[in-house]
């Protein structure tokens, strides 16, 4: 018997259309015992690397190909455009949005002579996405030599077979003949449906009637959609996904039988074929052999020809190196690199210099640097703010070149954790880039290099648990509000966890409840694990090459931006060899560049933030006092905490601070020695003096990888290239061992007793893989000193900027709230004063003291379109209401949001009667009515006797327009209340002592439940009560009672524990928490005896604390690897235990690290209720 | 305090009950208008002293006599005018009249939400709320030219001065119930325009011989799409002229229908509303040289005879037998 090999198989990367992973599908060809398979995903080769990948490991010899929307040739029957003008004619539906068309027929196009194959797939590939809406290749583009092409059951000849007009089907093969001649192939599938339609016998005898007739050799495949059998409703669902309708079991389901069927079940399916065909049963063979054959044609070689393992650099001249090579350009550049920045005169400078430049040469990589270095210079140039991090920052040709500003040999920093001679990958440089004009940039770099050598990199979405539940449900008809509750309830979590997490999570308890009432949703949900949904633009990989770029990816164009970008992903591309320069947008870098502007407008002061004083006693004040908010790195509750107790007071200290807060010093618990040490409760040791040049800067504790890098090379004596590779080799418990018996000996060698060995395993060992790269941590180090410095010294601009760009984990509102705090005056929105983006303004000025206020920003009213709002902006300043509604044009809604949060209260007091004013307006511009507005003379509109805003409805429309309580805090209207209830709070909280019990109250700014080195699950919480934050940790024993609360409430109300671990550091340690809102609102209606009766009631907590030994989510890992299980039998990883025990030692709870349930921290209208009678 | 507003507790099917019942009201007085489905309001000026008894001891009498009669419980609210004796039934309760005396209409008018007032429907009491004119309270202290401003002229003032407790409303009598409806659910979520179609087939159907039974003609159809996510679309044509015949029917409601163009929409229900029902005697036909009008009327008086003879299911079109 001989062979089969499936020519068309669909993976995952055909969104929303195929159900199987590329590397299950390679591994259950390995199994079914075929030697090749060919992956032809629908408009898409981005499955292609994995699935290569994947082929080798499993010995199968993967085939390239893609499935293709065609357009009819303009001479074939049927074209002449009335369907065309039918479907135009179609009217607009009232609601739910108009089918999706998917009526183009398919082609399959399978690359078959080598790297002249995937050039011509590349090609079709890319001119089919120029087209407009979904992907169609136009008939003129429709031509290939190196390609074979199928016509299967979709394609428009197989259309015409099944309407039974062969006839029909002759006219429309003819084109397809000329074109491509031989390489052109009639596809039989049989699923065995009924009928003639695609998959019925019917169809596939009467293809293979036509092909003996037609003469063109016909091949047998089973159209795959999934791995194995028993998939058909996860198809059924992505189907209905992918058309956007619920599954409809009287429009036909799929037959379940599109599986990678084994060569004995497809001899079966040839011989019905060949029989219904009337051929006799030996034609059969005939047929395998047939499609055999063709397989056997198509030739690719992933190295060779995808060019998977080489480099591809831009050519020389286009870096600034004219005739001469890329390294004599690279090496002048970098001597006048050290001329330039004095240290022409170092004998240890030129040494480094030379030394990097032959590790450079050694690889050949001088272009990439020349690359690097043109484009950061044409960013500069464009007047944006450009910083270099990363492990880049570690080589001083870097610095030479401009493209990293730290001086390498000052911080200590190496080369060799960058590029040494023996490492062979592809050395990363990434650079930060103001947020804000990331595309400008991207756009810059288009420009210098052209089309044909850049593309941005794709980005898969896959699918995880909310989004397969939405999908699910939505294909399965359930009520929208339903799936919407469902969805929300669980956190951010793996789609084959759903199940688990509902017998685990206490906050899922409810639901877990109700669990069966949902049938088949969980199973299908567990089996969209990790599908790609959707692929978007990465916010950050730019690849760049020399001229061949479009023969070796196809390139599409970005939904949003227009931008091209490469079909395939991050890890893709490098495995291409395809060179990526990660162009990061930081918007922090655009939040300080927004504040540097805004002082200088404001006051002409220019402050060159690059120049800042170092040292500056005034901004290590601040940074000591936690008051944080906002910095860069050091804002969140981890890291104010642990700012509380280190106590920076230099440059160096910030670093240090940094690579401490890591999820690998934590663990390793790197942070308690370095801290008792550092403040000299715990004496500093060294395990060798050897040693105490490279351990001085941190107490004697590892914190650095760079380290590592020098504790190795001294002991061992050898090179710190080599002892990068060591220490790369430490995170993996195999090379450990090998690692572990190398070094002893080593280091004996060169005359180090066996105890200062061991011991300093012991310390290199622990250290593992963590620790952070000490160029990472000085690249973050200096915004986070500007950030602090900014905060400092120009609080107004500093807020101004970080409102406008939004950096950062906290809500507007709660920065709003900080700059109040700090006594920054909040300055509301006002159309004749405020700018599109945040402004400062001179409040008050005496004696050389002045106060700078904040104004808040145009752009931050809800629904504000950018044109508006700079239509707004430039008709400044309005003399009445009349003339700002003519002038600046404001639609409508957007009038009446102004007018609600006071911005129109230069015109008239009344905001309601504003309101009133500018409907009339409206309905004047509308009717042709004149503009006659009773005007109480001058600039102010009459009174028109309509009731106020309430302060109440006031702070309810500022939240619900500016998501902020821009007026007041929204807690200071509780006071009653909480003072009724005793609750402390967060100024007063500081002068607690550890152990107290209290209550605090406030809202939500965020939730977390990082990984903790104890192996628990803890929820960690943020609360902001106007007065300052109160830090909130829930551990296991509360989550049954609390959890539930804590995710899914905006204002809460929490008992706890006071626990201090410094001066500075302080958190409550929750053990009850309710739902504040419910409670001022049964307050409100029930009184104080109300509020009794709800806290009387029991949490829940205890009663069904979960005891069951063993669920099967517990034998399952979180987010450990990338391979999804196949449907219905996610729970087989084995775990023993509830933790994730790393290969550290250190252990994880398997629902840490998540991004919790809910819907994120709290913004706008959700922390206010809306009255009935509030605005709008 | 002479009007009283009557909600009967009526078992299903609702309507059918309904005459019965505004005959027993109309013992009391002549001035009765049916609210269909299940009320009706009653003007008690002349009773009051025909009986010798205030409106609401009357309205007591009229529950006892629901009760021993037709086994029917109801709730009663009384009022000086029909618009305070409708509000005043929405806070009643069955047990005796809710009465609103005839001083007291602006404090109990006071706290009521803007959209409680007869005649002020979502769009109106949008607006109203928008401008901080939630409570009837603020509507009657708002300056009239404001609220004209607000809702236009005429509303303006008919809100001003119901607001006021100024109720110009009357007791019409004899206004029969002026519409039919009926509705279709889905079990799943429908995109199938055929089922679409079957299901507008058989409620025009319905109402069509619904009308014919009762003896009435419509002026109008309306339809109403409900969709998954609780939302609807509504849609309703003139007929050419009325009629209750179900071919014109079907052929308006597949009219309405084909105008939203539906593709993708999740539809859930589809409800016809057959709107201005007038005796059937009082409606002209135009008539035809097209015999086959005239046969297919001939054909639906049979069945009609046919299902009045055999039930409801004995004819019906062939599209809707599978």
């Amino acid at each position: 018997m001989p062979g089969f090999t499936h020519l068309h198989t669909v993976s995952g990367f055909s969104l929303r259309y195929g159900a199987s992973h590329p590397e299950r599908l390679a591994e259950r060809a390995a199994e079914r015992g075929m030697d090749a398979l060919a992956l032809t995903d629908r408009d898409t080769v981005a499955g292609s690397v994995r699935f290569a990948k994947a082929c080798a490991k499993a010995g199968v010899r993967p085939l390239f190909g893609a499935e293709l929307a065609v357009a009819a040739p303009p001479t074939a029957p049927g074209a002449r455009g009335d369907e065309a003008v039918r479907r135009d004619r179609r009217r607009t539906p009232v609601r739910g949005g108009a089918f999706i068309d998917e009526s183009a027929p398919r082609a399959t196009f399978l690359a078959r002579d080598g790297a002249r194959g995937w050039a011509d797939l590349c090609r079709l590939i890319s001119a089919a996405h120029t087209a407009a809406g979904l992907p169609l290749l136009t008939w003129d583009e429709n031509h290939a030599g190196g390609l074979t092409v199928l016509l299967g059951p979709d394609s428009d000849v197989g259309r015409a077979l099944a309407a039974g007009r062969p006839d029909r089907a002759a006219r429309l093969l003819a084109p397809w003949r000329e074109v491509y001649g031989d390489a052109l192939r009639l596809e039989t599938v049989w699923h065995g449906r009924k009928g003639t339609g695609p998959g019925s016998l019917r169809l596939a005898a009467r293809t293979l009637g036509f092909a003996a007739e037609q003469r063109i050799r016909p091949v047998l495949s089973n159209a795959v959609r999934y791995a194995d059998p028993g998939l058909g409703p996860v198809a059924d669902v992505l189907d209905a996904a992918r058309r956007l309708v619920p599954v409809d079991p009287a429009k036909g389901l799929d037959s379940g039988e599109a599986w990678l069927k084994d060569a004995g079940a497809m001899l079966g399916a040839a011989e019905r074929i060949v029989e219904a065909a009337g051929f006799r049963r030996e034609a059969a063979l005939r047929l395998l052999e047939q499609t055999q054959a063709t397989a056997a044609e198509c030739l690719v070689d992933p190295e060779d020809d995808l060019g998977m393992g080489s480099v591809h650099f831009p050519e020389p001249h286009l870096v600034g190196a004219g005739r001469r090579t890329a390294q004599r350009a690279l090496a002048s550049r970098a001597a006048a690199g050290m001329v330039l920045r004095g240290y022409a005169g170092r004998r240890e400078y030129w040494e480094r210099m030379h030394h990097e430049l032959d590790i450079i040469a050694h690889h050949g990589f001088a272009s990439y640097f020349l690359t690097v270095s043109q484009v950061v210079d044409d960013v500069r140039e464009m007047g944006i703010r450009v910083a270099a991090r990363g492990s880049g920052a570690g080589s001083l040709v870097n610095h030479l070149l401009g493209i990293a500003h730290a001086d390498p040999v000052e911080h200590g920093l190496l080369m060799e954790r960058f590029l040494s001679k023996e490492r062979v990958v592809l050395p990363d440089i990434d650079i930060d880039v103001e947020s804000a004009r990331r595309l400008e940039v991207y756009r810059a770099i288009i420009g210098r290099f052209g089309t044909e050598r850049v593309a941005t990199v794709a980005m898969p979405e896959t699918y995880r648990v909310r989004h397969a539940i939405r999908d699910v449900g939505a294909a399965l008809s359930m009520d929208p509000a339903e799936i919407d509750r469902v969805a929300k309830s669980f956190p951010h979590i793996r789609a084959r966890d759903a199940r688990a997490a509902l017998d685990e999570l206490p906050e899922l308890r409810e639901l877990a409840g109700e669990k069966e009432k949902y049938g088949r949703l969980w199973e299908l949900v567990e089996a969209l694990d990790a599908l790609p949904r959707g692929v978007a633009m990465h916010p950050c990989g730019v690849l760049l090459s020399d001229a061949s770029l479009l023969t070796r990816t196809p390139v599409v164009p970005t939904s949003g931006e227009g931008l091209p970008m490469a079909q395939f992903d991050k890890d893709d591309v490098e495995d291409l060899g395809l060179l990526k320069l990660d162009v990061l947008g930081v918007r922090m870098q655009s939040a300080m560049a927004h504040a540097v502007a805004e002082v200088e407008r404001a006051s002409g002061e220019r402050i060159d933030l690059d120049a800042v004083p170092e040292g500056d006693p005034a901004t290590y004040g601040l940074i000591r006092s936690t008051e944080t908010l906002g910095c860069f790195q050091i804002e969140s509750p981890g890291q104010r905490d642990l700012v509380g107790r280190l106590q920076p007071s230099t440059f160096h200290d910030l670093v240090v601070d940094i690579s401490l807060f890591r999820p690998g010093p934590v663990a390793a618990d790197m942070v308690r020695p370095f801290i008792e040490a550092r403040h000299g409760r715990a004496p500093v040791r060294y395990p060798h003096p050897d040693l105490q040049e490279s351990l001085e800067g941190t107490y004697g504790v590892v914190v650095f990888h760079e380290q590592v890098i020098d504790i190795v090379a001294t002991l061992t004596g050898c090179g710190r290239g080599e002892a990068d590779r060591v220490r790369r080799g430490l995170s993996d418990p195999e090379s450990q061992g090998r690692i572990k018996v190398w070094f002893a000996q080593r280091a004996e060698a060169n005359g180090y007793d066996a105890e200062t060995i061991q011991r300093t395993w012991e310390i290199v060992a622990a250290f593992g893989s963590y620790g952070f790269c000490k160029a990472h941590a000085v690249a973050f180090a200096v915004p986070t000193y500007q950030s602090a410095w900014l905060k400092a010294h120009h609080p107004a601009a500093f807020y101004a900027g970080l409102l406008t760009h939004d950096p950062g984990m906290y809500p507007k509102r709660l920065l709003l709230a900080d700059a109040r705090r700090r006594g920054v005056p909040i300055l509301p929105l006002d159309v004749n004063k405020s700018g599109v983006a945040h402004r400062i303004e001179l409040v008050s000025e005496s004696k050389g003291s002045a106060v700078w206020g904040l104004r808040l920003a145009l752009s931050d009213v809800h629904n504000i379109s950018e044109a508006e709002a700079a239509r707004i902006a430039e008709g400044q300043p309005y003399a009445s209401l009349l003339d700002f509604w003519e002038r600046a044009r404001p639609s409508r809604p957007l009038a009446g949001r102004l007018a609600q949060v006071g911005a129109l209260d230069a015109f008239g007091a009344n905001r309601r009667d504003l309101q009133l004013h500018l409907t009339e307006l409206h309905r004047g511009a509308r009717g042709g009515r004149g503009d006659q507005l009773p005007l109480s003379g001058g600039r102010r509109t009459a009174p028109a006797g309509l009731p106020d805003l309430t302060p109440e409805e006031r702070l309810s429309a500022e939240l619900g327009v500016l998501s902020m309580d821009a007026s007041r805090h929204l807690m200071d209207d509780h006071g009653t209340f909480l003072a009724e209830l005793g609750v402390v709070s967060a100024r007063r909280l500081r002068e607690a002592r550890h152990g107290d019990t209290v209550l605090v109250a406030g809202a939500k700014a965020a939730t977390q439940t990082p990984p903790v080195r104890s192996g628990k699950r803890v929820i960690f919480s943020t609360l902001d009560d106007g007065t300052g934050l109160v830090d909130l940790a829930f551990f296991d024993d509360s989550h049954d009672a609390c959890a539930h609360t804590v995710f899914h409430s905006w204002l809460l109300l929490v008992r706890g524990v006071v626990q201090r671990r410094g001066p500075r550091s302080l958190s409550v340690v929750g053990s009850a928490a309710w739902n504040l809102a419910d409670l001022l609102r049964v307050r409100q209606e029930e009184g104080l005896e109300g509020v009794a009766a709800r806290l009387a009631e029991p949490g829940g907590a205890g009663a069904e604390s979960a005891g069951d030994g063993d669920g099967p989510a517990r034998r399952r890992l979180a987010g450990s690897d990338g391979r999804p299980a196949p449907a219905g039998s996610a729970a087989r990883d084995p775990m023993e235990d509830r933790t994730i025990r790393m290969p550290t030692g250190y252990e994880m709870h398997p629902w840490a690290d998540l991004r919790p349930a809910g819907d994120g921290p709290a913004v706008g209208r959700k922390l206010w209720h809306r009255s009935p009678g509030s605005a709008g | 305090m002479t009007v009283l507003c009557v909600r009967f507790e009526l078992p299903p099917p609702y309507e059918a009950a309904l005459p019965r019942l505004i005959g027993l009201l109309e013992e009391f007085t002549p001035v009765v208008q049916a609210l269909p489905p299940d009320g009706a309001l009653a003007d008690l000026r002349g009773a009051e002293r025909y009986f010798g008894r205030t409106a609401v001891e009357l309205a007591s009498v009229i529950r006892v006599r629901a009760l021993a009669l037709h086994g029917v419980d109801c709730v009663i609210g009384a009022g000086p005018g029909p618009m305070t004796a409708r509000m005043a039934l929405r806070d009643a309760r069955p047990g005796p009249a809710r009465a609103v005396p005839e001083d007291g209409v602006r404090n109990f008018l006071a706290d009521r939400p803007v959209a409680a007032l007869p005649g002020v429907g979502t769009a109106t009491a949008r607006t109203l709320c928008a401008y901080g004119l939630d409570t009837l309270g603020r509507v009657a202290a708002a300056p009239l030219s404001t609220l004209q401003r607000l809702v236009g002229a005429r509303a303006g003032r008919e809100l001003h001065e119901k607001a006021n407790g100024v109720d110009r409303g009357r007791v019409v009598p004899d206004a029969v119930s002026r519409s039919l409806a009926t509705e279709r659910p889905f079990t799943r979520d429908e995109l199938d325009p055929g089922r679409h179609r079957r299901a507008l087939l058989s409620a025009a159907e319905e109402l069509g011989s619904r009308m014919r039974a009762a003896g009435k003609v419509c002026r109008s159809l309306t339809l109403t799409v409900r969709y998954a996510d609780r939302t609807a679309t509504t849609r309703t044509r003139t007929l050419p002229e009325p009629t209750a015949h179900s071919a014109a029917l079907t052929e308006a409601a597949y009219g309405l229908y084909e105008a939203l163009g539906l593709q993708r929409a999740r539809v859930r229900a589809i409800a016809l509303r057959a709107e201005g029902l007038d005796p059937a005697e009082r409606a002209s036909h135009q008539l035809t040289f097209d015999p086959v009008d005239e046969k297919v009327r001939r054909i639906e008086e049979v069945a009609d005879r046919a299902r009045a003879k055999f039930g409801p299911r004995a004819v019906m079109p062939g599209s809707l037998a599978a």
